[in-house]
């Protein structure tokens, strides 16, 4: 009986730590909201702009919505000002940023730096 | 003969300005990011003929145009457009046929381009740019053959330091994009010929045809493409004497294709004439063809 609680609690214990890994392997995430985008072309310039900025790892624009999503590095977070003028000096202009739910490593589509 | 190229001189030269996502035979008011590149090749075959003279002169321009644009700041932008030209001229002589040619690279061009007005909103965007530019002799211009000096038309380059300036207006949206420009070129002279100044309006539709739905990231795009080229040359000037035989007033439509990726633009089409009114004995366009390819990069690219 013992052994087997025993087994059950070490179980757990591995399971949360798992789960534990994962959030915290997981990136802090953000959807830019920009205005002007309207071209495949466009939308490189502006990808090169924020793939340059200090701890981005992953950009994922959605032409259709003009949103880019952009996934930086563990512990390091992409404040406004920063990415307002990446957009500005590639050409756009940033309407809205959010921090949103981040993307687990898996499933992340978008284009590493 | 001294200007039965010149209208085409100016549609390579016009060619030349055209960038990324963009009309197909002039300027487009779209951005350069700060610190990219935009690099376009873009061949071009022109053949001028319907000679009104017994001579039954026959012209064929073939070239390819290098333009190189570099994103000073998120509104200035510089371009630099240098054309490698193949120049042919058959005509009747005597009831023999002759031919004179030459090739080689033709003037560079070199243009400012400033966002003046700009509004985005989401999916679209309206910018205003003006830009001015100078042409530079860099070109051949004293080139002999066995007849002698070539005529200055036929040579690959000009010899005369040019201005020209001009506005560009572009509306593009995900489904379309409208550009318009004016333009005036100032030709100054050189080896005693002075080329007519030449004024434009161009303006041109892109309709996107695929993906008729946009889903999620960023699909390539094929764009159908038209556009219409208004074109007022003024008569060329030899030793300061007006040649009634030059000029005139031409308007041209061109329809193509564009296939726009992330990295680069394949493209191609046609440019017919609609409308012209050459002065005197000038010879008439029969078609330009511009097949293409433009692609960009980044100097901060990691």
């Amino acid at each position: 009986m013992k052994f087997k609680l025993l087994t059950r609690n070490i179980l757990t214990g591995f399971f949360l730590f798992l789960m534990a890994g994962g959030v915290l392997a997981a990136s802090p995430a953000y959807r830019l909201y920009v205005d002007g985008l309207s071209c495949p072309f466009c939308a490189y310039g502006l990808e090169k702009k924020l793939g340059a900025l200090k701890g981005v790892q992953r950009i994922e624009t959605n032409i259709k919505d003009g949103a880019v999503i952009v996934t930086m590095q563990d512990g390091l977070a992409l404040d406004e000002a920063t990415a307002k003028k990446a957009v500005k000096d590639a050409g756009f202009t940033l309407r809205k940023l959010e921090a949103v739910q981040p993307i687990p490593p898996n499933k992340q589509e978008g284009h590493a730096k | 003969m001294k200007t039965m190229i010149k209208t085409g001189i100016a549609a390579l030269g016009a060619a030349a300005v055209t960038a990324w996502s963009a009309p197909l035979t002039f300027n487009t008011a779209l951005p350069v990011q700060e610190g990219g590149y935009v690099l376009r090749e873009q061949f071009v075959f022109m053949k001028n003929a319907d000679d009104p003279t017994p001579a039954g002169r026959d012209m064929k321009v073939s070239g390819l145009v290098s333009m190189l644009g570099y994103g000073v700041s998120r509104d200035f932008a510089l371009f630099g457009m240098l054309p490698y030209v193949d120049k042919r001229l058959s005509m009747q002589m005597n009831g023999q046929e002759i031919t004179r040619s030459a090739r080689g690279f033709g003037d560079l061009t070199l243009l400012g381009r400033y966002t003046a007005y700009e509004h985005n909103a989401p999916g679209r965007t309206l910018r205003v740019a003006p830009f001015l530019g100078i042409k530079a002799p860099t070109g051949q211009d004293k080139a002999r053959d066995a007849s002698g000096l070539l005529p200055p038309p036929l040579q690959a380059g000009s010899g005369s330091w040019d201005a020209l300036a001009g506005v560009v207006l572009t509306y593009q949206t995900l489904d379309f994009q409208i550009d318009s420009q004016l333009s005036y070129k100032l030709n100054r002279a050189a080896n005693d010929f002075q080329a007519g100044n030449v004024a434009g309006f161009d303006t041109s539709l892109q309709h996107r045809l695929l993906p008729r739905n946009l889903g999620t990231g960023v699909p390539a795009f094929l764009y159908a493409v038209l556009e219409a080229n208004f074109v007022h040359a003024a008569r060329d000037r030899v030793r300061g004497i007006a040649d009634a035989d030059s000029g005139g007033r031409s308007l041209f439509i061109t329809p193509g294709m564009q296939y726009v990726t992330r990295a680069w633009i394949v493209e191609a089409g046609v440019q017919m004439p609609v409308l012209q009114h050459p002065n005197g004995a000038a010879l008439r366009n029969d078609y330009a063809s511009l097949p293409g390819f433009a692609s960009t990069s980044d100097v901060n690219r990691p």
